[in-house]
């Protein structure tokens, strides 16, 4: 129904308060599926285990492609593997930050 | 739809008074400087003894009570045992420090009652963190300091308060053997265990590192553990060598701690100098300054040079570590209570805009040139210096009260 850009185009409107980038450019997304009954699989990680943020931040992304019309159900699948780090990020994203 | 578990972010009303009363014990020990003169400039006078306890317990561990509040569910991964018990325990702790404060200036009656009260409130506190811990299935390095951490503190306040009654009178117990064992147990055993435990939390989750060995972190936290046990041994069994032991454990403890702090300053992705970064870079520079101070000490036993090693671990790295964090946590906490509801309805504040950016670097450069100016006037006994560098810190420390109010009344 939808394609993985478009879904993520979806979750792009998701912003980490702490750091002000998308989840997107952040490259904490890890991929985005949808079949033709409107059922979502969204596959992503976080910058660090310990974030405060956690639960908020997963609601959020749930709630991204809950807006695209027609979608009936959302998973949010989080994972450790492969462990997220700065490199997965857009080049914007390395440059704001001073590690590019 | 998730829920969001109130158990990982207790209600802002029941942390923001640890921050409010801390910033605020921290001007009231910045004022208490302009009362030293360098005849009281000694390890044993009541009001070197008094103002430790004002910026230990009103500003050190107020502000630590508080972040565990916010933080233990975060570093356990388990909701709170009974998180309620916060709302008693910084009025006893804010009543029982000013008791103890005034305690040592002249009212020594006063010390078993502040005593007391005191350490009703870190039992309320311990008893709590235990409780949660208990829900923890397999605990890891990090959890597993908070573990130590609260159990050296456990048996730091059952030291000062039979010391409390010592001075008080009530009970006759050779305090200068206790007292050894009552800092270290509070100061190596609670504060540097815990802020090294949150360090491999707090400063990745920051600074965006990744890579990094935990094992240094392990190394260090055994070595000072050690230390610890070994001093409170040293209280009882007279032995030069176990004291001097417990000495080189805690500054290799230390260094394999700078270790940790290095490699995941090199890994960091985010390199911009925050008020944050540079409170901590300050707060390190301090530690390894004290550090070097402690070990002329203990080559020359010129007192000052402890008292100037001390004041920098205190106001230096503690002080600036958690001023630091201050800048971090509260905004975080302000934004999850007032405005994380109204996330994809209306424009949100980013954490960064809560800061008050002129004001936080105004009390950075205050409050770094004050501390460093003090530690000169401890270290030549000039009482002139001390005032002008107390004038700093005074004004530095009125900034942080008015940025504390900055971010909490942010809307």
């Amino acid at each position: 129904m939808y394609s993985k850009e478009e879904l993520f185009l979806a979750i792009s409107t998701v912003i980490d308060p702490e750091v002000g980038f998308n989840l997107v450019e952040m490259g904490l997304i890890y991929d985005a599926k949808c079949d033709d009954e409107g059922n979502a699989h969204v596959t992503m990680t976080l910058s660090t285990k310990a974030c405060p943020m956690h639960q908020m931040i997963l609601q959020w992304v749930k709630e991204s492609v809950e807006k695209m019309a027609n979608i009936k159900n959302v998973e949010v699948e989080l994972v450790w593997e492969p462990a997220w780090n700065i490199t997965m990020a857009d080049d914007n994203v390395k440059k704001a930050l001073g590690g590019a | 739809m998730f829920s969001i578990s109130q158990d990982f972010a207790p209600p802002f009303k029941l942390i923001s008074p640890f921050f409010i009363l801390g910033s605020l014990f921290y001007l009231l020990a910045s004022v208490f400087i302009f009362f030293f003169t360098s005849d009281n400039l000694l390890l044993q006078d009541p009001k070197v003894l008094s103002f430790v306890h004002l910026f230990l317990l009103g500003f050190v561990m107020m502000v630590i009570f508080g972040a565990m509040a916010q933080l233990i569910p975060v570093v356990l991964e388990v909701g709170h045992s009974a998180v309620e018990l916060f709302y008693v325990i910084w009025p006893l702790l804010g009543i029982g420090t000013i008791l103890m404060v005034v305690g040592f200036l002249g009212f020594p009656a006063l010390l078993p009652y502040g005593g007391t009260v005191v350490l009703i409130s870190m039992m309320i506190f311990v008893m709590e963190i235990f409780s949660t811990i208990k829900k923890v299935k397999k605990l890891n390095i990090v959890m597993g300091s908070v573990l130590i951490s609260n159990t050296f503190l456990f048996f730091g306040i059952i030291f000062g308060l039979v010391m409390a009654l010592g001075y008080a009178g009530t009970i006759e117990v050779d305090i200068m053997s206790l007292l050894r064992s009552h800092v270290y147990l509070v100061i190596g055993g609670y504060i540097a265990i815990t802020l090294m435990g949150l360090s491999v939390v707090l400063l990745p989750m920051f600074g965006l590192s990744h890579g990094f060995s935990m094992r240094p972190l392990e190394v260090s936290i055994t070595l000072m553990s050690t230390s610890v046990v070994l001093v409170v041994i040293s209280s009882f069994v007279k032995y030069a060598l176990i004291e001097y032991t417990a000495y080189t454990l805690a500054l290799a403890s230390m260094v394999f701690y700078f270790y940790l702090v290095y490699t995941i300053f090199k890994t960091r992705a985010r390199k911009e100098l925050d008020i944050y970064a540079i409170s901590l870079i300050y707060a390190y520079f301090s530690m390894l300054v004290a550090l070097g101070l402690g070990v002329a000490y203990l080559a020359s036993s010129y007192e000052p040079l402890l008292l100037a090693s001390g004041w920098l671990i205190f106001f230096g790295f503690f002080g600036f570590a958690i001023t630091g964090h201050i800048y971090k946590i509260v905004p975080f906490l302000v934004w999850f209570e007032r405005f994380s509801p109204l996330v994809g309805k209306e424009k949100v504040p980013m954490l960064a805009d809560m800061l008050p950016k002129k004001s936080s670097h105004a009390q950075f450069v205050f409050c770094a040139v004050g501390v460093s100016i003090i530690a000169v006037a401890i270290l030549l006994q000039d009482d002139t210096l001390m005032k002008a560098g107390a004038s700093f810190l005074v004004v530095g420390a009125s900034a942080l009260v008015r940025n504390v109010f900055y971010m909490i009344n942010f809307k």
